[in-house]
């Protein structure tokens, strides 16, 4: 960042922009800050190769933002030419600082909006059936996996937007589950079984009730590092679960974003209890009296962002934890 | 067996109190002895991070304390080592969750199976470090090159003068750049040593390995060729009471050097 001095103005160094987009990006968020109004510009833009119509834009830009160029700083020979066509001065900048001013976080932080954490909120049911009606449309395209695509979605979209009960979708997504499109595998590397002994809370014994007959409760919420959420029936987290979050519920966890921290279902014994999750990277994974934990070849101590999400559900089986991926079938 | 119990501490955070602590229990149990690690952290733990564990943690001091489990079920055995084990800290409590009679008795019980107890204890000077301190009869003081540090080890220093359970005190000097005190912008070993005019156990040189090692969940006294690790492996021999010369940090860097360089230890050691 070179410093120099123009009367009444600024310079702003281009020279760092790898291409034209680049350049004109990065102007552009500069020339939005409010102090720019009226400023005469230097610019400063490196070695790149400008042509006449180009430096024409970038002049019309500044310009339109109430600003003038008082004078360009280049290496790039074409551009000089370009410039003197235009009667833009081209100039060395010299010694003595005035503010310069780059595509800064300063610049971009304007612009930004703060970040609203929602509160964690009893969700009325008109508002839940409003984003099932949603999703339906996005669930489509699973069905078509099984190969009759092209006709098939236009007419599942025709279909669902006359009719969208919400007992139907829970019907549709029954078949949905059983049909082929979906491959169930199993995943037994990823958890190993702790030798923890009796686990449970004494006079608590293993039983199989229906989590489908408990209450949930929705969390809308990230939960962090040393927060725990407990309750008695199954819990839905709208958001992701961090390492060391813990997330204790007797019936069923669902965590719609990444489980990094410690998930516990069927806390009080309930062996029919499952945990699944957008990208299940649980530290432990806790069912009824099992615990499992990650294996050791995955260990990262922090949750990897990732775009790809391959929902999957972990339950007990035979004595074991062990994980189902959803796949699709390509 | 009465073994004996450590406390780790500096007062200031982010000196290096859990990465010191991870160390030299991996190097003592390198060498031999029954280790139990505890992070007294409570509800910022990192202990179990540095050493890998944070997946097998089922009990923490918590649960041991409200007597949801036994002392033996809570120690969480290293994964290398079976002579190192990690007492975890609760995640989900905070500091309030132990009295320093709590933790002294954990301690007693702890020191009569393990040669050494070590007791991690998190920054400041509140309650957290008065129960850390609370079970042990030796103190290692961790600190670097910094005024803000240092003015904390001191004050450190003082308080732990003040218990008369604590019977020695040893000073660590952690992230030392040699090349900054060569040029003079970086306090020499000495000068810190004078003004905190407290006996030295060790010197621990700047690492880019830690990060990596931390973040790997593995210490760096594992990696035989790493300075800091092998700096500390030093401290704990130094525990164990054996007398190493502290390790020369500049040393030469050219190839011809360091063969004259390793003549020259070998002449010592003859």
């Amino acid at each position: 960042m070179e410093k120099g001095f123009v009367e009444n103005g600024f310079i702003i160094d281009l020279s760092n922009a790898k291409n034209t987009t680049q350049l004109v990006f990065e102007l552009s968020s500069i020339m939005e800050h409010p102090d720019v109004k009226g400023k005469r510009i230097c610019l400063k833009l490196g070695s790149m190769d400008l042509k006449q119509s180009q430096l024409l834009s970038i002049k019309a830009l500044i310009e339109s933002m109430e600003a003038t160029i008082a004078f360009i700083d280049t290496k790039s020979e074409q551009t000089e030419a370009s410039a003197v066509s235009l009667g833009i001065i081209v100039s060395e900048i010299t010694k003595e600082s005035v503010p310069t001013l780059t595509a800064s976080s300063e610049t971009v932080s304007m612009d930004a909006e703060p970040v609203a954490v929602k509160e964690e909120e009893n969700e009325d049911e008109s508002k839940t059936i409003e984003v099932t009606a949603e999703t339906e449309e996005r669930y489509s395209p699973i069905e078509t996996a099984d190969g009759i695509e092209d006709t098939y979605e236009e007419e599942t979209t025709q279909e669902l937007s006359e009719v969208i009960p919400a007992e139907s979708f829970n019907n549709d997504f029954e078949s949905l589950a059983l049909n082929e499109g979906i491959l169930k595998t199993e995943d037994a590397s990823k958890y190993i079984l702790l030798d923890t002994g009796d686990v449970l809370p004494k006079g608590v014994e293993e039983n199989t009730i229906d989590t489908e007959s408990l209450p949930t409760l929705y969390i809308n919420q990230t939960l962090r590092s040393g927060q725990t959420v407990s309750y008695e029936g199954n819990i839905l987290i709208i958001g992701d679960a961090h390492p060391g979050s813990e997330i204790v519920a007797t019936g069923d966890i669902t965590v719609w974003g990444i489980l990094g921290g410690i998930a516990h279902a069927g806390s009080m014994g309930n062996i029919t209890a499952k945990v699944r999750a957008l990208k299940l990277n649980a530290i432990q994974l806790r069912i009824a009296g099992l615990y499992a934990r990650r294996n050791d070849t995955l260990n990262v101590p922090y949750v990897q962002k990732t775009n790809e999400f391959t929902p999957e559900e972990a339950q007990i089986e035979d004595g074991k934890i062990v994980i189902y991926k959803k796949l699709r079938r390509d | 067996m009465t073994g004996r119990v450590i406390v780790i501490t500096s007062g200031k955070g982010g000196v290096g109190k859990t990465t010191t602590s991870a160390n030299i229990g991996t190097a003592l149990a390198k060498d031999g002895y029954k280790v139990v690690l505890i992070d007294t952290d409570l509800g910022l733990r990192n202990l179990d991070l540095l050493l890998g564990l944070e997946n097998r943690i089922v009990y923490t001091i918590v649960d041991v304390i409200e007597e949801r489990c036994k002392l033996k079920q809570a120690l969480v055995k290293d994964k290398k080592n079976p002579n190192l084990s990690l007492l975890a800290a609760a995640q989900t409590r905070d500091k309030t969750a132990v009295t320093a009679e709590q933790l002294k008795e954990i301690c007693d019980t702890l020191k009569e199976e393990n040669d050494f107890v070590l007791v991690d204890c998190p920054a400041g000077i509140e309650q957290g470090f008065q129960n850390a301190v609370a079970g042990a009869s030796e103190a290692i003081v961790v600190t670097t090159p910094e005024m803000s540090a240092i003015r904390d080890a001191d004050r450190i220093i003082g308080l732990l003068e003040a218990k008369e359970e604590i019977t020695s005190y040893k000073l660590l000097l952690n992230r030392v750049r040699p090349s900054l005190i060569k040029s003079n912008e970086m306090m020499s070993v000495d000068d810190v040593v004078e003004i905190l005019s407290c006996p030295l156990i060790g010197i621990i040189p700047e690492d880019t390995g830690i990060i990596t090692s931390t973040n790997k969940g593995e210490p760096i006294v594992n990696d035989e060729d790493a300075l800091a690790g092998k700096a500390y492996r030093n401290v704990a021999l130094r525990i164990l009471g054996e007398e190493v010369p502290f390790l020369d940090l500049d040393e030469p860097k050219g190839f011809m050097a360091k063969i004259k360089n390793a003549f020259s230890k070998l002449k010592v050691k003859v």
